[in-house]
């Protein structure tokens, strides 16, 4: 896989998930980030930190990436949601648009 | 009665305690941010097939399946409009210890999904607020505890709750009679009736007809022998509590035609030698609890042939050495109260080959240091009550091999300095407890590496100072301190700010003042929930104005406040 097909995705803790950009773009605030002309020093090095959000739920957020693209692609399957991290998960979606 | 013996009632009490404060820790106040700052309302929760939901909607979507309520401040009947506008994506609510009345229930009638619906503690709910869940006949689940107002007339509704599987009525003392409401409710598994000190033989004989009832709790009722026989057709019970009922051993000829019995609690029934003979049908028996009755050896020989037992209590039972000999054959034991009973050390060598055995309780028996010794092949042993004022740091060092212990409980046991000794090795240890009073501060040196310990009790040692706290700074699991009576003072009190952890902290009787665990609480300590001393202390008043027989009978902070006032 080629490197400008990854992004970086750097959670609060400073833990790093490279994830295909396809699945990041999800993510309507990544995908402005990335996308969008000017100079987002995001889009020049592929990184993205979120100071806000933690390892465990930037994790669950990658796995809903992946998730997506699956449904998309017709694989109707079921998210599971741990109700202890719903609040927190509910959070960090608002904020990435997802 | 001594701090040792009101210790023994929490154990016997374990639920309300674990509740108590589990019901507190629940408290999270970001279900407030949720319904303030999300602005977008009229999300749609049914999800359109063929469509990617966005992650957002999939957590608001989980949120509203479960709705946990419970213990919050101030819910009231001005949030039944919020909760009920959820409509039938509502699965499940929790509104116990709320203010929320019968007129506030009217609400949820359209809620027609709900599953469960928990209305514990709710006490400005009567039958009038039943009424308006008749209609909710997918409630599989339904709890109503410490309702004064529910009577026999209100249960009518019950009759359409077709698929209610789970009932609980503890603590409801106006329902006598109105259990033949529930004749028709053929899928119900778990009955609990504790402390409805109003259910008679009467109300027995509508039970006879549910036949899918596995689990029935009537403790401290009226029942007698005779309301037992009309339990005998339910095929499927299996656990049956009678804990303090008016029961003999004559009830024993129903429960034998019980062929799914596997939990029986006769605990205080009275119950003599008379008629303990036909204990030896039960033989499908996993949990026996016989404890504070009058039954000796006799009894046991009874239980020789129940080896299927997992778990025996015996506390406070007239039963000594030889009466141990009946239960040497029972391989599968993992929990044995022997606590209060006449058990010494050479019984002790009767259980040497129960080689399950997880759980011992010996607190208060004659068990001397040397008869320990008998213990020290039970290698599953995790927990070992040796609350006996006979017992001495050379009782600990019969002890060594058993490295997989996680409760070790020496309260008046005599443990010096030079014991500590022996615990360093019990890496395992979760909870410990000596309380003593020869424990100084050269002996909190050992307990210092025990980084599993949850909960320590070092209460009654009068020499320990601030270095303790200081010893015990690095155990950063604690979740229960108990310090009291010792020598620490307010400065000690800045060692602890690294037990982030910690919930519950008691200083009786310490240099220490309310206001300073009060600050200590508020800055470093967000988790603290239960400190002592606090600025009014309810217990110590309670125990003041009411005795303590009363208070025996007590299990909840809230109870006692309104008993307080009311005298």
């Amino acid at each position: 896989m080629k490197k400008e097909d990854t992004v970086k995705l750097i959670s609060a803790e400073g833990f790093e998930f490279v994830v295909d950009k396809e699945a990041a773009m999800v993510s309507q605030t990544i995908h402005n980030m990335l996308t969008s002309p000017g100079s987002f020093a995001e889009r020049e090095h592929g990184e993205v930190t979120f100071p806000e959000i933690s390892t465990t739920i930037l994790e669950k957020i990658c796995q809903y990436f992946y998730w997506h693209l699956q449904f998309a692609s017709g694989k109707e399957t079921e998210f599971p949601i741990e109700p202890e991290l719903t609040l927190e998960l509910m959070m960090a979606a608002n904020y990435l648009h997802t | 009665m001594g701090g040792a013996c009101s210790r023994k009632q929490e154990q016997d009490n374990e639920d309300s305690l674990t509740r108590g404060l589990s019901r507190r820790y629940g408290k999270c106040g970001s279900l407030k941010w949720w319904t303030s700052s999300f602005s977008c309302p009229s999300v749609d929760f049914h999800l359109r097939k063929g469509e990617c939901p966005p992650l957002l909607d999939l957590c608001i979507q989980k949120i509203n399946e479960d709705l946990h309520l419970g213990e919050y401040d101030g819910v009231n009947d001005n949030w039944m409009g919020v909760i009920s506008s959820q409509g039938s994506s509502l699965l499940s609510v929790d509104l116990s210890g709320s203010d929320v009345t019968d007129f506030g229930l009217t609400y949820l009638k359209d809620c027609e999904s709900l599953i469960s619906l928990n209305l514990n503690y709710c006490d400005q709910i009567s039958d009038r607020g039943l009424e308006c869940i008749s209609g909710l006949s997918n409630l599989t689940s339904l709890s109503f505890r410490r309702n004064d107002s529910i009577s026999a007339q209100g249960m009518s509704v019950f009759s359409g709750l077709v698929n209610l599987i789970k009932l609980d009525l503890e603590r409801c003392p106006g329902i006598h009679g109105g259990l033949v409401h529930l004749r028709g409710l053929t899928k119900l598994e778990s009955l609990n009736l504790k402390w409805c000190n109003c259910i008679t033989d009467y109300d027995m004989k509508p039970l006879s007809e549910l036949a899918s009832l596995k689990s029935l709790e009537i403790s401290s009722s009226k029942v007698t022998d005779f309301g037992m026989s009309f339990l005998k057709g339910l095929q499927k019970l299996a656990l049956l509590n009678l804990e303090g009922c008016l029961v003999t051993a004559a009830c024993l000829d129903s429960l034998a035609e019980l062929p799914a019995l596997s939990n029986l609690n006769l605990n205080r029934c009275n119950l003599s030698d008379n008629g303990c003979k036909k204990f030896s049908r039960l033989e499908n028996l996993k949990v026996l609890n016989l404890g504070f009755n009058v039954v000796t050896d006799t009894c046991l020989m009874h239980l020789k042939g129940l080896t299927k037992l997992e778990s025996l209590n015996l506390d406070s039972c007239k039963i000594s050495d030889e009466g141990l000999v009946n239960l040497a054959g029972h391989k599968r034991l993992n929990c044995l109260e022997l606590s209060d009973t006449e058990v010494g050390s050479n019984g002790l060598h009767h259980l040497s080959g129960l080689s399950n055995l997880q759980k011992i309780n010996l607190s208060f028996t004659m068990v001397s240091d040397g008869g320990l010794s008998k213990l020290c092949g039970l290698s599953s042993l995790k927990s070992l009550n040796l609350d006996a004022y006979q017992i001495t740091d050379s009782g600990l060092s019969n002890l060594k091999s058993l490295t997989g212990l996680t409760d070790l409980d020496l309260f008046g046991a005599r443990i010096t300095d030079f014991g500590t000794n022996y615990l360093k090795k019990f890496k395992n240890l979760r909870s410990l407890e000596i309380c003593g009073g020869a424990l100084t501060d050269a002996g909190v040196k050992n307990i210092k590496e025990l980084s599993s310990l949850v909960c320590l009790n070092l209460s009654q040692n009068s020499n320990l100072t601030d270095k303790t706290l200081d010893l015990i700074s690095g155990l950063t699991g604690l979740v229960s301190l108990n310090v009291s009576n010792s020598r620490i003072t307010n400065a000690g009190l800045q060692h602890l700010k690294t037990l982030k952890n910690l919930r519950s902290l008691t200083l009786e009787s310490c240099k220490v003042t309310a206001n300073d665990m009060k600050k200590l609480k508020s800055i470093y300590l967000p988790n603290l929930v239960s400190f002592r001393p606090e600025i009014y202390n309810l217990w110590c008043a309670a125990i003041f104005l009411l005795g303590e027989s009363e208070i025996d009978l007590i299990d909840e902070m809230g109870a006692l406040a309104v008993l307080v006032q009311n005298r």
